[in-house]
């Protein structure tokens, strides 16, 4: 039966299904931001070392990333890598794809909130007898990742719905739950306003929760 | 006064019994530019053991960036820094070890806002020096008392007044047990009220023979503390003599026009 309007019994009775694709979408998401945090971690280190070996590869790494679209990089490693003999399945090659996309992008949020810790409490650290490292480690990261909080969770929010292009290798995540109930019931309306109406009951409460750190935050500063 | 003249008559005592060699701090020929701006030109300066020494001079005169030579929070560029007996540029100098035994306090605090007073001070010995943490934290308490703040070992530094931060600054400092400490403009920061308290620590420190340069506009402290004033203008030291002398009866005229400008 073709529908023009939205169909509530349908939505209920697909709903479970739709929910499924939801927990993959947010499998996806947070092992992604998980991976991607750490590449950002490095990169992002690595994007403010005065060291040539680190800096031009991070700075590469992080410009062709940002430079070119999620779709086309998703298709790389699922399409591409295996004519260099590496085969994954779709679920990691998702992963791989969207964790190398929001590397990049964490990695300039770890790049900006290590700059902006003041220069006094790397030399109060290093006129301490700390290296580099014990710096990085007890000083400057612990003030930076507590700064740069709000701006990790809306990367997640980001990723978390660009994480639906990931449907394209046939990942069975939210949206392409959505696209097999619209196959099966030729209804596309009720399958696809469900899938954004699901997608919204994640990310609103998500920001909301950004919202609330940043406000709480500035209150401390 | 009494006590004042007390701690004079002891330090000129400590220093006879230091004078025949016992240097701290030798500084030859040293030169340092940031880019075409050269800051140090041909610095010469000996410091003995338990000296205390201020440093007097306009702005941009390079009295920071003397002191953070010495701990190599700047390279020099030409010339020799001795901290007793050994090249701090040396191949076997470990940086590490070297700014250990250097304390430094700066003009902003510079606290670790998000650790406790307490973990400020025992960061230092417990990573660096590799001190058990029941030894550190004894021994910080210890230093906390000194200073004065031995009730505040568990707040967090933006619940201290500027005075009570840079005095716990003092302390993390003098928990590496540095020979030598600097002191960069530490009172300049501060509401004028809160001055004396950071000012009476560094006197305490001073009569337990500390070895001392202290950069600072603080006459009162510098007449009443110094072993020896040195007068900077644009990379050189142009001037330097007892406090007293120095100050009543400067000989180079750009320190005679700057001591007329602060007194
Ligand atoms: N990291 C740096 N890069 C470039 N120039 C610098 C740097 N640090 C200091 N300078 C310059 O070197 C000169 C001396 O600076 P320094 O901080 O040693 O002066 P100062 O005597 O401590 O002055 P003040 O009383 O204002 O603290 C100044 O002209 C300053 O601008
Ligand atoms: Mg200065």
């Amino acid at each position: 039966m073709v529908g023009l309007g939205f169909q509530f019994d349908l939505f209920v009775r697909i709903l479970p299904e739709l929910l499924r694709g939801a927990s993959i979408t947010i499998q996806l998401t947070a092992f992604s931001v998980a991976i991607g945090t750490l590449i950002g971690l490095f990169m992002g280190m690595a994007r403010i070392s005065r060291y040539k070996i680190f800096h031009i590869p991070s700075t590469l790494y992080v410009e062709v990333i940002r430079g070119t679209p999620l779709l086309v990089q998703i298709m790389i490693v699922y399409y591409g890598l295996p004519s260099l003999g590496l085969n994954l399945n779709q679920f990691t090659s998702g992963i791989l794809a969207l964790s190398i996309n929001s590397g990049a992008y964490i990695a300039e949020i770890f790049k900006a909130g290590i700059k902006s810790i003041k220069k006094g409490q790397t030399e109060a650290s290093m006129s301490l007898g700390l290296n580099y490292m014990q710096t990085m480690r007890y000083v400057i990261l612990p003030q930076a990742t507590r700064n740069i909080l709000p701006a990790l969770g809306n990367e997640f929010i980001a990723l978390l719905k660009d994480s639906s292009l990931v449907s394209v290798i046939a990942i069975s995540e939210l949206l392409r739950r959505g696209m097999i109930v619209y196959s099966r019931t030729y209804d596309a309306w009720t399958p696809l306003l469900g899938v954004g109406l699901i997608y919204l009951c994640i990310t609103i409460p998500l920001s909301r929760a950004v919202n609330y750190i940043e406000k709480r935050w500035e209150i401390h500063d | 006064m009494i006590k004042n003249n007390l701690v004079k008559r002891q330090k000129s005592k400590k220093l006879e019994n230091t004078s025949n060699g016992n240097v701290m701090i030798k500084m030859t020929h040293v030169k340092k530019s940031f880019g075409d701006l050269v800051v140090l030109k041909d610095i010469n300066l000996e410091i003995k053991k338990g000296e205390v020494l201020v440093v007097l001079g306009p702005s941009g005169s390079g009295k920071s960036t003397l002191i953070r030579c010495i701990n190599r929070l700047e390279k020099i560029d030409e010339g020799e820094i001795i901290l007793e007996g050994t090249n701090i540029y040396s191949q076997d100098m470990d940086i590490h070890k070297l700014r250990t035994k250097v304390g430094m306090v700066f003009q902003q605090f510079n606290l670790f806002p998000h650790m406790r007073v307490i973990d400020n001070v025992t960061l230092s010995p417990i990573k660096v020096k590799k001190v058990s943490i029941d030894t550190a934290k004894q021994e910080a308490m210890e230093l906390l008392k000194k200073v004065g703040l031995g009730d505040k070992y568990n707040s967090y530094p933006h619940e201290l007044s500027g005075g009570q931060q840079q005095r716990v600054a003092i302390a993390r400092a003098l928990a590496m047990n540095p020979d030598v400490m600097l002191f960069d403009e530490v009172t300049s920061a501060l509401d004028p009220e809160l001055v004396k308290g950071v000012l009476e620590t560094m006197k305490e420190l001073a009569k337990m023979g500390m070895t001392m340069i202290v950069v600072t506009h603080e006459m009162g402290f510098a007449k009443e503390v110094a072993d020896r004033v040195i007068f900077m203008d644009e990379g050189y030291i142009v001037e330097e003599n007892e406090p007293k002398e120095l100050f009543e009866n400067p000989q180079n005229p750009r320190t005679q026009a700057f001591i007329s400008k602060i007194l």
